[in-house]
């Protein structure tokens, strides 16, 4: 019986950490809102977040949630998906945790495109170790860890993505809640690595890249008349452009996923009976006689 | 003459085909019903270098090397250099005379040398000086009269996929080796061989026995990162895991392989990863965070000697210090330590079932002179392996908002649930929580999970490996060892005996939940206690004293070098200690 469920559905009792302001609670209301509108089962759905104040996020997802170690969301969710292709994957984590310690995982996760949307919430800073520079914060950024102004170039993230083979790249801003549900929702439904990321204001440590910041320094490419977001030099062109920052789906793209290439049409592994030895096993041995 | 027992040494350098052509008289000497042993000392490195491969003969098993290298075959004068002294007074040298030239400074007396142009004769004769490999086997072959019917049949099926072309030109080969000898050399080697029944055996590597339990025990994913000397159970799984559903991952790092194998695991599916010290170092984070989730997987450690790089393919038993104590906080974890390819199979099966039974990490340790080593060995009993996924929970049973996934039982064992599983969702997180999973800090709930984790480390003793007794359980002279050490210490039990000191062996096979009782069981009563181990620092000894307490009897007995131990070291150290030597001197050193 497939009773419909609401966004409510998706939230748990677990009383949430974040700061009051904070951009994270957009990003959570949109997944939840998305993964009512798009049929989602909480039993079905693995979410697997990081560490930092965005890594608490899959606490207040109502699914199977994995709130593991620093950096590695992406190689779990990657594995999840391998052991049961029939669960729908969602990874979050923020720019420290993707872009600093994960940053090995994420570009092979984008090359490797596993069928999985993963969730970046910038917000240019370490909140959770109270303010220090980030891979995204802004050169001069003054913080604890760089008093004299940050001195490195900040990571772009979604030009990494793009390099690296990514078949789903976007941007939204945590204000702008419909795009991003609508968002949400194409990156779920999208067959392959799918990454948003999300302009998540700090409310609490970042006093530069603020609500009204962004607000006057993001653009929509939904604006741009001629804009394609199948053609990966166009795509190029607006996340390398210096200045306004480009929100929508930047860049989509259709190739085969790693379980379409490694598991192929096998049922899901999670669901195999290993339980009874296999009258193979014993033939592989004649191989050593 | 000896009679069905010898050790052959091929040396040379890297690349030059000897590991083919060792490969294929291991597989001749378990044709003729012999058993059979292997040892690879290879260079870190693809192309030069010295390499030296040991295949070892007996009527009984070994598994080890022996005391000396009967036969060496010298592609080059450094070979002969580099092992003049490890020649057993008797033995013999086939030296390819081709490019080097014999030295005074190599020549002893009792050692036989056979100057054979190997390379020349299978440039001129054969018109492939490639092949100067099989041209040596076919001398050698004849100096220790190997079965002929035997050596060309197994060229033959070793070489068919590349053609009737490359199985003529080997045969060819070998008779040209054969020829050189009868044309030129009177003098028997010394050394004989017979054919027997080879009967229902198999010849295999450590890390394929390791494998193949793997995929018995019904693990379904893995993921890891090339390192020598686990490289091979990588390949091995990749080979055949997806032929029965599985699936294989090539991580781009060890911390994204072992985070792969938690999510897989997570997931439902039986896991694994394999890598060596230093991929074993990057792994430790992730491990504390199964041991939290409680979360079960099996990491199969081939050691090789550390620290950082050290000698990646050499051996050493460096690596037990931490595998049991790394990691910041403090999780219930298994060590297991198969100490033959047979037990490789078995354990690392058993491996999986504690693993998800108690819902921990799990290590299979095995090191270089066992996990690349060859063995014969009787064929393996696949059905005897068993599968118990422990307290996994099936659909139907779970209502959400009661069930609690880290329950507080009195085994410490919690009721597992999947994803997939109706009403058992939950959060896996690293930080501590509560029977339901909810992250707190609460102090009062922090300790009951902190015993209930360590819990299932005293309810799982039962079912741990035992350690296996060999000799003379009434003698006063105890030896301690485990893994690749089983071999040469059980062959220097044999001596010592025959020399008037019987001894009694503990190989013990289980090292972590440190087995306390077994070791006390087992040392009482003895007046000496030597602890055999290929490190510095004794590892395995302080450990014991750590959980024993003071021995004033106990002597560590030491190799550090990257060379396993040959059994009259061991016999050496155990002699002078007991003629009353305070301590045995380290060995190699």
């Amino acid at each position: 019986m497939a009773t419909t469920l609401t966004a409510k559905d998706f939230a748990t009792t677990t009383p949430s950490w974040w700061c009051p302001g904070c951009g994270d609670f957009g990003v959570i209301a949109s997944l939840k809102q998305a993964a009512a509108d798009m049929g989602l089962r909480p039993k079905d759905t693995a979410f697997i977040s990081g560490i930092g104040c965005s890594g608490k996020i899959s606490g207040y997802f109502h699914s199977y949630a994995f709130h593991g170690v620093h950096g590695r969301a992406l190689p779990v969710a990657t594995a999840v998906k391998l052991a049961n292709k029939d669960l729908t994957v969602i990874a979050a984590g923020g720019d420290g945790d993707g872009y600093a310690i994960g940053a090995g995982h994420f570009m092979h996760a984008v090359r490797r495109n596993p069928d999985v949307t993963y969730i970046v919430m910038d917000n240019q800073t370490y909140g959770l170790t109270k303010g220090q520079s980030s891979p995204t914060s802004a050169l001069g950024y003054v913080t604890g860890t760089s008093p004299g102004g940050n001195p490195d170039e900040p990571l772009n993230g979604l030009a990494v993505a793009l390099a690296a083979g990514g078949t789903f790249i976007a941007r939204a801003f945590s204000s702008e809640p419909k795009a991003m549900t609508e968002m949400m929702k194409a990156a779920i439904a999208h067959p392959g690595f799918a990454i948003v990321e999300v302009m998540s204001p700090c409310v609490t440590f970042n006093k530069i890249n603020t609500y009204k910041w962004f607000k006057e320094n993001v653009y929509h490419l939904s604006d741009l008349p001629d804009y394609d977001s199948k053609n990966r030099a166009q795509a190029f062109e607006v996340l390398m452009q210096p200045g306004k920052i480009p929100l929508g789906i930047i860049y989509t793209e259709i190739r085969p996923t790693l379980e379409s290439l490694t598991i192929k049409d096998s049922p899901a592994i999670a669901g195999l009976d290993i339980e009874t030895a296999n009258p193979r096993y014993a033939a592989i041995q004649e191989a050593y006689r | 003459m000896i009679l069905n027992n010898v050790e052959v040494m091929f040396g040379g350098q890297a690349g030059d085909g000897s590991l083919t052509t060792g490969d294929l008289i291991a597989g001749v000497f378990k044709h003729m019903g012999l058993e059979v042993y292997t040892y690879k000392d290879f260079p870190s490195r693809i192309r030069g270098g010295h390499t030296n491969y040991v295949i070892r003969a007996g009527e009984t098993p070994n598994y080890g090397m022996a005391d000396y290298v009967d036969g060496l075959v010298a592609f080059d004068l450094e070979a002969v250099e580099k092992h003049i002294d490890e020649i057993r007074p008797g033995g013999f040298i086939i030296f390819d005379n081709s490019h080097d030239t014999l030295t005074d400074a190599v020549r002893r007396p009792g050692v036989h040398y056979y100057e054979v142009p190997l390379a020349k004769i299978a440039k001129e004769e054969i018109g492939l000086e490639l092949v100067r490999n099989t041209v040596s086997l076919g001398v050698l072959s004849r100096l220790i009269g190997m079965d002929e019917e035997t050596v060309f049949g197994d060229v033959r099926a070793v070489y068919q996929r590349k053609g009737d072309k490359v199985v003529d030109l080997n045969i060819r080969a070998i008779q040209a080796g054969e020829k050189y000898v009868d044309d030129h050399f009177e003098r028997p080697s010394g050394y004989g061989l017979t054919k027997g029944v080879d009967g229902d055996r198999l010849i295999m590597m450590g890390n394929d026995a390791i494998s193949y339990g793997a995929l018995v025990a019904g693990c379904r994913f893995m993921a890891g990162y090339p390192i020598t000397p686990a490289t091979d159970v990588l390949e091995w799984m990749a080979k055949y895991a997806p032929k029965y559903g599985g699936v294989v991952v090539q991580a781009e790092d060890e911390l994204s392989a072992i985070n792969m194998v938690i999510g897989a695991s997570f997931a439902g599916v039986r896991a694994m990863t394999s890598t060596s010290g230093p991929g074993q170092a990057l792994m430790t984070e992730a491990i504390g965070l199964a041991g939290v989730l409680e979360i079960p997987l099996v990491v199969i450690e081939c050691a090789r000697a550390g620290p950082s790089t050290g000698m990646p393919t050499k051996t050493e038993q460096s690596n037990l210090n931490h595998l049991i104590f790394s990691g910041h906080g403090e999780i219930p974890r298994v060590v297991i330590a198969p100490g033959t390819v047979e037990e490789s199979f078995y354990l690392t099966a058993t491996a999986f079932n504690i693993a998800e039974k108690y819902q921990l990490p799990v290590f299979v340790l095995s090191e270089q002179a066992l996990c690349q080593s060859k063995a014969t060995l009787p064929s393996l009993d696949v059905a005897s392996v068993t599968v118990d996924r422990g307290k996994l929970e099936r659909n139907g049973h779970l209502t959400f908002g009661e069930y609690r996934r880290f329950a507080f039982t009195e085994d410490g064992v919690s009721p597992r649930a999947v994803p997939g599983t109706e009403g058992g969702m939950y959060l896996a997180a690293g930080s501590e929580h509560n029977d339901h999973g909810v992250i707190t800090e609460d102090a009062r709930n922090r300790a009951k999970m902190m015993e209930k984790r360590m819990r299932k480390l005293e309810t799982m003793r039962p079912e741990l490996p035992k350690a296996n007794v060999l000799g003379d359980r009434s003698a006063r002279t105890a030896i301690i060892g485990y893994g690749s050490n089983r071999g040469p210490i059980a062959e220097a039990q044999d001596r010592l005996a025959l020399a008037g000191t019987p001894t009694r062996f503990l190989q013990m096979r289980t090292l972590w939940p440190f087995p306390e009782d077994e070791v006390r069981d087992f040392i009482a009563g003895a007046d000496h206690i030597f602890v055999v181990e290929n490190n510095f620092t004794g590892q395995l000894e302080r450990l014991i004293r750590y959980v024993v307490g003071p021995l004033p009897n106990m002597h560590a007995v030491l190799k550090y070098n990257g060379k396993p131990f040959r059994p009259v070291e061991i016999i050496d150290a155990v002699a002078s200690v007991v003629a009353g030597a305070a301590a045995p001197r380290p060995v190699g050193a």
